[in-house]
């Protein structure tokens, strides 16, 4: 089970979310991404788009403006 | 002023209204009440980019240009707002009300950060996309605000046809973002 | 949230790692609220019309900063991530401000006034669909549409700032080429105003028919698995 981070610091819509893609597509079941942004849109619909797909999901925030977004792929 | 900072973020309705986002349904209510609003009291719907033009004029009065001969800035309404200037401009008030409201919004969530450019993708992806906004709002006779959301609730057949092809340059504009801006 | 015996609890482990404090922003929101109604003395004092443009502005970026409310999303996300809520949302918004404006303008006419907010009601030409297709490019390369780019600069965001600095000379290039395009590409068309097709009752029937099949076409594409199109 592993963990992996996803550095989207500074990223400009939507891209943060769509390397979340790319990136849980890789993974396996179990495994964790933890998405690292400072773009408000991506806070949304990041989340969003994980508890769609079925993932459990977890936000915290980190620092002014800054958030980690914490997946855990189910499946 | 520490005390009351902590207070004022354990405070329910801080929370509720300050800290967390709000639902997407809620804009939808909330901007919709406001345009209407704006309809009411101001005469006119809601508009954003009409008001870029205003201010390339102004910037380009100041390094020596004048716009006086064109055929967009010919209407007497036109002259009279660039006559007025920026100062007295209110399209220009509402402009720079969104970017304080925001800033508002952005800070009372304690999420304010300054986000550097960070590659000259992003640099490229800013000019050539501000460029295309630009021309592409004066000659649509509007932008996202004025030609879409308050073309449409004008119930002006142009507002749709708008909406037709912003959608095929959104599709466009997602191939090139996926292909060359990432 | 420490206890380790859900099933479904993700490890936190990474997030031992030291942080540095949290500055505390709430000053500055009070600051700068106060600023914002200050300004909004002084702009009202030259001229209620100034005062009140920057109050609508101040709620219209409160509004779209809170709900991430964002038109550029409403048409990429279909397209490059499967998502439709933003899509649903701007179709509420349209069905509820054509509610709105229909009333204010339908009173007018009723008795026998010009109509208001007639100011959109513009000519249906090449111009329309070619302005409309350069501005769906931009505003999603540019990360953001006319309203969205204004929110993000009220955030800090760098880019958007470089945004809005070229938003303004395309404006100014446009505005430049605008008699050329009247000349030859706008006057062939025409403007229509739904009412006057339809009749007031009809436009509003006709609107709404539109927005709700639209509305159910992006839920139904929404609820879709795996309807992304980027890998």
């Amino acid at each position: 089970m592993k963990e992996v981070e996803l550095d989207c610091m500074g990223e400009a819509c939507p891209v943060p979310l769509i390397k979340a893609e790319k990136e849980m597509a890789k993974l396996d079941i179990g495994d964790v991404l933890i998405v690292q942004i400072d773009h408000s849109c991506a806070m949304k619909n990041v989340p969003e788009w994980a508890r769609k797909e079925g993932h459990n999901v977890e936000i915290e925030e980190v620092d002014d403006g800054e958030w980690e977004v914490i997946i855990e792929k189910v499946k | 002023m520490k005390t009351l900072s902590a207070k004022i973020k354990k405070n329910p309705y801080y929370v509720m209204w300050f800290k967390d986002a709000w639902p997407y349904i809620t804009g939808a209510v909330l901007l919709s009440v406001f345009q209407i609003a704006t309809l009411a009291s101001t005469g006119n719907p809601w508009g954003v980019s009409a008001v870029f033009a205003n201010w390339g004029a102004w910037l380009y009065e100041l390094v020596g240009g004048s716009v006086d001969k064109w055929y967009y800035f010919a209407s007497e309404g036109a002259q009279a707002t660039l006559e007025r200037g920026f100062l007295q401009d209110p399209g220009t008030m509402r402009n720079l009300g969104i970017i304080a409201g925001a800033l508002f919004a952005t800070l009372a969530a304690s999420g304010f950060k300054f986000k550097k450019i960070k590659s000259w993708r992003q640099v490229l992806a800013a000019v050539l996309g501000g460029l295309l906004m630009g021309y592409g709002a004066r000659i649509g006779f509007g932008c996202n605000i004025g030609a879409l959301f308050s073309g449409i609730a004008s119930f002006s057949l142009s507002g749709w046809v708008y909406a037709v092809f912003l959608f095929l340059g959104a599709v466009v504009g997602s191939k090139l973002l996926v292909k060359f801006f990432m | 949230m420490s206890d380790s015996n859900e099933a479904t609890s993700v490890p936190k482990t990474s997030r031992s790692r030291s942080r540095k404090p949290k500055k505390d922003q709430i000053p500055f929101a009070i600051l700068t609220i106060v600023v914002i109604v200050v300004i909004g003395i002084i702009l009202g004092r030259v001229n209620a019309t100034l005062g009140l443009f920057w109050v609508f502005g101040n709620c219209f970026g409160f509004i779209l900063q809170k709900t991430r409310f964002c038109f550029t999303a409403s048409m990429r996300d279909p397209f490059l991530t499967g998502g439709t809520n933003v899509t649903k949302s701007v179709l509420a918004a349209f069905a509820i401000t054509s509610i709105g404006f229909l009333a204010i303008k339908y009173g007018a006419f009723a008795k026998g006034l010009p109509i208001p907010g007639q100011s959109f009601v513009v000519p249906v030409s090449l111009a329309t669909a070619i302005g409309a297709f350069m501005f769906g490019i931009g505003m999603v390369i540019a990360g953001g549409c006319a309203s969205g780019t204004l929110m993000r600069v009220g955030e800090g965001f760098g880019m958007q700032i470089l945004s809005l600095a070229f938003f303004v000379v395309g404006s100014l290039w446009g505005a430049h080429d605008m008699g050329w395009w009247q000349l030859n590409v706008i006057l062939k068309g025409k403007a229509v105003f739904l009412p006057d097709l339809f009749g007031w009752m009809g436009a509003l029937l006709v609107q709404m028919a539109i927005i709700v099949l639209l509305w159910i076409a992006a839920d139904k594409w929404g609820k879709r698995k795996g309807a992304d199109t980027t890998h």
